[in-house]
């Protein structure tokens, strides 16, 4: 029955207006976690995805702050030995290129996603997107064991999956001292005339830098 | 026809009424094409948008970051599928509203945060605030935010009920 008491309708129409967003709330809330639980996509609500809280935060933060890099630089350095790991240049990076492809004693961790591998990665680099471990951990896990310097990158900048996947890898086993993080990353590796290798690992399809006339003496300082 | 009109003082004349109508059924289309498209860009790349959450540095627990990354972007999808269809339209609407005044709170906190770090204009300062779009000026952001903002608001006041299959959900159907 409707009221002619313009107050007591609109008293009401806010009543309505309310049970319903709660409502709609409730439900949508119900569907939004179904809909994650059913994604293959879907995160997994209990997992810390953040291993590395701390570390991403500040490197977060020298990302931003372009015009102090060499501060960002440093206390990003000091942060990564608190947490066991040390930071790689991309000329001692460079060095261990050419060392992992006379020996299996270097290996390359590739920390992006799938599409982003499978665009260009460092040649031979093995893949661990640690968003999804339970994909690449048999392989890559024995490899790493076996390993004595294992540089872990991402796309670089405020990229965190290097040093997220490097402490995913520490505690799973892997002595930390073996540990070295690219800041760098496949970013600096691309602009600096390394070469570049397509698909899957060891697919022999790689990809040269237009501008990689002179080897590999293009690696910035 | 539409309670929350007849109520005000002077309800406007019906040509005015049927314009504003149809301006609100623009509104719902607009709201709830956006929703679903940038809500499913981000449900199909969690991770993704787990990383952007992150940024905003409000919670270290990783619940509640796992719980917003996962559940936001699909409920953003639900909110805007209701709108497309005319479904519990002021209830979704003022969700919608609910969650776009504090995001564009943060953003702007962010914003002025990075403004003052790289002593650039408000303006000038662009990164993916994880609305889906990808990386984007800070003041475009805010300006298209706030008309979002503007047309919940006009769902909200009652416009927008052409069209709609259950505009009040609450309210008993006299129209069939």
């Amino acid at each position: 029955m409707e009221s002619n008491n313009p107050g007591a309708t609109t008293n009401r129409s806010v009543r309505n207006v309310l049970l319903e967003t709660l409502l709609v709330g409730v439900v949508g809330a119900l569907v939004a976690f179904a809909s994650n639980a059913l994604s293959p996509r879907g995160l997994k609500l209990t997992r810390n995805y953040s291993p590395g809280g701390a570390l991403a935060a500040s490197r977060s933060v020298g990302g931003a702050s372009a015009t102090n890099g060499l501060a960002a630089a440093q206390l990003l350095d000091t942060q990564f030995r608190g947490e066991g790991l040390q930071l790689a240049t991309s000329n001692q990076v460079a060095e261990l290129f050419a060392e992992a492809q006379q020996s299996a004693g270097v290996i390359f961790v590739d920390a992006r996603d799938d599409e982003h591998y499978q665009a260009g990665h460092i040649p031979g680099a093995y893949q661990l997107d640690h968003y999804h471990p339970e994909n690449y951990l048999a392989v890559v896990l024995p490899a790493c064991q076996g390993a004595v310097n294992i540089v872990v990158y991402c796309k670089g900048g405020s990229c965190e999956d290097s040093e997220q996947t490097a402490i995913f890898l520490r505690d799973a086993g892997v002595p930390k001292d073996r540990l070295l993080v690219y800041a760098g990353g496949f970013d600096e590796w691309s602009t600096t005339r390394l070469p570049i290798e397509t698909g899957q690992r060891n697919s022999g399809q790689r990809r040269e830098p237009p501008s990689a006339t002179s080897g590999n003496s293009g690696v910035a300082k | 026809m539409n309670p929350d009109i007849t109520t005000l003082a002077v309800p406007p004349p019906a040509p005015v009424r049927n314009w504003l109508d149809y301006a609100g059924v623009a509104s719902r289309w607009i709201l709830g094409v956006l929703f679903v498209y940038l809500g499913l860009s981000k449900a199909l790349h969690p991770e993704a948008f787990l990383k952007l959450v992150r940024q905003y540095d409000f919670t270290t627990n990783s619940l509640v970051l796992n719980s917003i990354a996962a559940g936001l972007p699909w409920f953003e999808v639900f909110c805007g599928l209701l709108l497309l269809v005319g479904v519990a339209v002021r209830g979704s609407a003022l969700l919608l509203l609910l969650m776009l005044v504090p995001f564009t709170l943060v953003v702007l906190k962010r914003a002025l945060a990075i403004s003052d770090l790289q002593h650039i204009a408000l303006c000038a300062v662009k990164f993916d605030c994880g609305c889906g779009a990808g990386e984007v000026f800070i003041c475009r952001k805010l300006a298209e935010n706030s008309l979002l903002m503007v047309l919940s608001c006009w769902l909200l006041a009652g416009f927008g009920r052409r069209l709609s299959a259950r505009f009040d959900l609450t309210r008993p159907r006299k129209d069939c």
